[in-house]
Parts: structure tokens; sequence; C-alpha cells
């Protein structure tokens, strides 16, 4: 009975104890658990559209009419929003149709704000996972994040059909390959913080829902975030969403390389720094109490 | 003695009552002040060597699901140290933890996983599980078409089939109609004459003198009496007495 024992691939010895979790505890929740993870994210992704006659379709009719909502509301209806004129720091501003400016933003942003409003649900979502089983908790948020990533890169790949037409092909498209791994982990590592918190208290929850709508207007999806003046221009930088609108931006439609603005990128990795250092500390604080409060 | 499979070294818990849902929210942020509390474990310590029955009796809320939890690794305690070497087999939710768009296969290899087999060793234990849970083809399909039998009978035929170091079974546990449930019983007495540590909770004081040599008796979080099943059921039972003589 006892032969099977070398196939263990981890130890099996279980160490429960009253202090803290080590930093390390997140990676090694996802350690072994791989393939998984993969598998529950298409199984999320079955839970989300099963039963709708268009199924998976659902997960582009809703951004395209959102887009198409704001397309008409800022060039149909307000006239004054057919041009763009963006200010990249050059003499002349750099000059773009609206509807290529916003649907090159609006792409990430529809990903941001599910993995902002969704991440911060999902524990309380999947509590079967939590209290009545043992399960390495961590690993739920990342399954949710790659289900919806795989949304977001179906987003990308008609947004690119577009662009490519549109505005044709660079080699700083390529950039997306830096930019959609960085948002993933910067709002997973975001939500290592929120999901047990709303977890927690369903207040958190409503609150994070509540201004999701209000940060829309408040980041350079529908405008450009460049064109303030100071002190203004640099708070705008301080919204990390804005550095992925302008980061899809870049890859699609600037053509500029992602260090060029050394500003926004240093802050930028500050807060990821920041936000990664928060989520490991809010999950391992409130870890352990999870399986009480679910 | 041989060495111990489950060691608890002082172990607390301590569950805190939030007044309402401001007092939640507060807790987030603060460290509540003199909050209501309920002490689920107080001190408990004990060693469970490997190959040993033992018994958990109290009556209700004397804190024998959070020990439980703590064991299969779902609750964690504010202090002290738990120290479980091997596998855990839990005979308590079978139901939960299942993915329900994932087919009893998946299923299979998802608790594998999280137990931390190997896919070699789960093919190897494939078949047996489907075999003894009666499945047949529904074991392609997912697991939100089983009947609520179905899924208790996936559950508990991974979770006897996976060969736990330790078994963990509540008495109250009910697997279907007659004939499975007698299999089942079957199938844990082969385990527990298999050697296997076996964690049997129970009101009924006939059942664990059956199964488990030793016992330990929790009142309150507190370890009343832990010692050979016997001498354990009396105190329980002269405790309970006592309490009816005072009414």
């Amino acid at each position: 009975m006892r032969s099977v024992g070398c196939l263990f691939s981890r130890p099996i010895t279980v160490l429960l104890q009253g202090g803290c979790f080590l930093i390390t505890d997140i990676f090694k929740e996802h350690k072994g658990f791989g393939k998984q993870i993969f598998l529950l994210a298409k199984n999320e992704l079955i839970k989300t559209y099963k039963g709708a006659v268009i199924g998976p379709g659902w997960a582009v009719v809703k951004p395209a009419f959102t887009v198409f909502v704001y397309w008409f509301a800022f060039s149909v209806g307000i006239k004054t929003m057919k041009m763009m004129k963006v200010n990249l720091g050059s003499h002349d501003p750099f000059s773009v149709d609206f509807f290529t400016f916003m649907f090159i933003g609006i792409i990430p942003w529809f990903f941001i704000q599910d993995s902002i409003v969704q991440g911060a649900k999902t524990l309380r979502n999947n509590r079967q996972f939590i209290t009545k089983v043992k399960f390495p908790v961590s690993t739920i948020l990342t399954y949710t994040g790659i289900s919806r990533l795989y949304v977001h890169i179906m987003l990308v790949v008609i947004m690119y059909i577009y662009v490519f037409f549109a505005v044709g092909p660079s080699w700083y498209n390529l950039q997306f390959f830096f930019y959609c791994p960085l948002m993933f982990v910067f709002f997973l590592a975001l939500s290592w913080s929120t999901a047990p918190m709303s977890a927690f208290s369903k207040d958190f929850e409503s609150l994070i829902v509540s201004v999701m709508s209000g940060i829309f207007w408040l980041s350079g999806i529908m405008y450009d975030s460049y064109s303030f003046d100071q002190p203004l221009k640099f708070i705008m930088l301080l919204n990390p969403i804005n550095f992925f609108a302008n980061g899809y931006r870049n890859c699609f439609l600037y053509h500029r390389p992602f260090f060029l603005y050394k500003t926004e990128f240093c802050i930028f990795m500050a807060e990821f720094a920041v936000v990664f250092a928060l989520g490991i500390f809010n999950y391992n604080r409130l870890r352990k109490k999870l399986p009480d409060v679910l | 003695m041989s060495e111990a499979i489950i060691t608890f070294k002082n172990v607390s818990k301590t569950y805190i009552l939030y007044k309402n849902d401001q007092a939640r929210f507060k807790a987030l942020f603060f460290k509540p002040r003199n909050p209501k509390t309920n002490k689920a474990l107080n001190d408990v310590s004990f060693d469970i060597y490997r190959g040993e029955s033992v018994g958990i009796v109290g009556d209700n809320g004397a804190g024998k699901s959070t020990l439980l939890k703590m064991i299969t690794g779902v609750a964690f305690p504010d202090t002290g140290e738990i120290i479980v070497n091997g596998k855990v087999a839990a005979l308590l939710e079978l139901t939960a933890g299942f993915s329900m768009e994932m087919t009893g296969r998946e299923n299979i290899y998802l608790k594998g996983y999280i137990l931390g087999l190997e896919d070699e060793y789960i093919k190897q234990i494939e078949e047996k599980i489907i075999d003894f849970a009666e499945l047949g083809d529904y074991i392609d399909q997912p697991v939100r078409t089983y009947s609520s039998g179905m899924k208790m009978r996936l559950g508990f035929a991974i979770n006897v089939n996976i060969e736990p170091d330790v078994l963990v079974v509540d008495e109250a546990l009910s697997v279907g109609d007659a004939s499975f449930k007698r299999k089942c019983k079957d199938k844990i007495k082969d385990i527990i004459s298999a050697g296997t540590t076996v964690l049997y909770v129970s009101h009924n004081a006939e059942s664990v003198r059956e199964i488990c040599p030793r016992s330990i008796y929790l009142r309150k979080g507190t370890v009343i009496h832990d010692g050979p099943t016997d001498e354990t059921l009396k105190v329980y039972q002269d405790y309970k007495a006592s309490l009816k003589k005072k009414k």
C-alpha cells in the first residue's frame, strides 16, 4: 500500500501554524497546479456562457454595443468629437479620428473593468472551495483571471483586424506582449487585496462596484489623458488604467516604445510594486480567516 | 509506539462574532476592541499514531467540526501547531468541492491534484473510483447533471480510493440507498482493517465503541478526557447524567 509513495511530487506533510503566511505562499499554492488552472479557466468560461444560443458570442456583443454607443454619442451626437489631437510631446499633435482612438483604448478597459469587479467578487462566488475543502485559494483568482484573459485576447484579435486596415501593422504592435501580461499580473495582484476584503465585508464589494463607472470617466479612455496642463497632467499619470489605455495606443496607434515616456513608466512601476506588496500582505493577513467568514 | 500521524500542540481557535456589518467592515482595517468571541477550541493537545482508530465524542458545539476542519486543512488555528503527516480523506461533505461544469472524470483529477497526487497515480485509481461509484457512462458528463446521490457516490468513491493515510468519518454521513450504504460501511471497515488511521465522529456511543479503542471527549472546546473508549464514554455519560439531575 505504501509503494505508491514515490509517486508524490510534493511533500505531503501539512503544517498549520497560528502565525503568518510566508511571502512565497501564493507561489507555492500554484506549484504543481498549472494544468488544473487552465482546465478550471476553461470551465469558468463554459459556466459563464452556457445555455445561451450564441454562447461566447456574448463576450463580443456586449463590448461591441458599448463601443457603438460611445461612438454614436460622441461622434454623431456631440458633433465636435470627430478628430482627436493627441499631445505626444512633439511639435505637431498626433491626429487621429475619434473612433480609432477610443476603440484601441477601450479594449483594455473592458478587461480592466471585469478584472476589478469580478476579481473582487471571485472568492465569495467560489466559497465552496474555501469553506468545504482544502483548496489552493489564490489559484481561484488566477483561473478566473485567465478565463477573462481568453475573452480579452478574442477582443484584441477583432481589434487588430480593424487596426491592420485602419492604421496599418507595425513592429510596435509586438509590445502587446509586454502590456497584456503586465496588465494581467497587475490586476491579479490587485485582486489579492480586493477579493479577500470583499469576502470579508460585502460593503467593500459594493464600494468597488459603485466607483467603477466613475473610474471609467476619470481615465483617459474617451479623451486624451496627456492633454492637460500641469499639475493635472501629472495626476493623470497616477492612474494605472491610463498607463494601459495609452500603452495599447503606443502599440497600435502611436507606434512608440513603452519606455519613451519615462515619467509615466516609472510611476507605473512604482505603483505596481506597491500593489504587489499590498496584495501579498492582504492575502496573507486574511487568508486564514476566510473559512470563518464566508 | 509508531510515529505520530496527527499532532495537535496547544491549539486554540476563537471565532469573532461581529455585532453587525459595520463592525465587520471596520475589522478589515482595525483590530476590533473587546469583540464578542466564541472559543471553539481551547488549548487542545493530542497525538494520534499511525494505524489508530480514534473516536471523537461531544455535544453539538463542542468543537468537533472545527477540529476536523483543521485536520482536513480547511480551517486554521489562531495559536498552536497542527502537524498532519499524510493524505487526509474526509467523508464529511461529500458533494462539496466539485467543479460543477467539469465532468466526473475531470473532478477525480482535480481532487487528486489538490491532494498532491501525480497524473500517473490518479490514472491507476481512476477506474477503481468509477467502478465503485457505479456511475457508468455518466462519468464523462458534467457533474451538474448528476443527481445528489450520484454526486455523493462519486465523492465517497474518490475519498476512499486514494488510499488515504488518515480517514475522517462523520457518523451522520448518508450516501444514497441501502445497498450502497452497506457497500460504504464495508469499505470503511476494509480501510480500518488495512491499518489506516481513522477519526470517527459520532453521537452514538455504541458505534464508537465498536470501531475505536481510543476516544477523545470534547466539551466547549476543551479536551475533558482522552483515553480508552470505555473510560471516555463513562465520563461523557456521567456528565450527561449529572446535567439531567440538575434539571
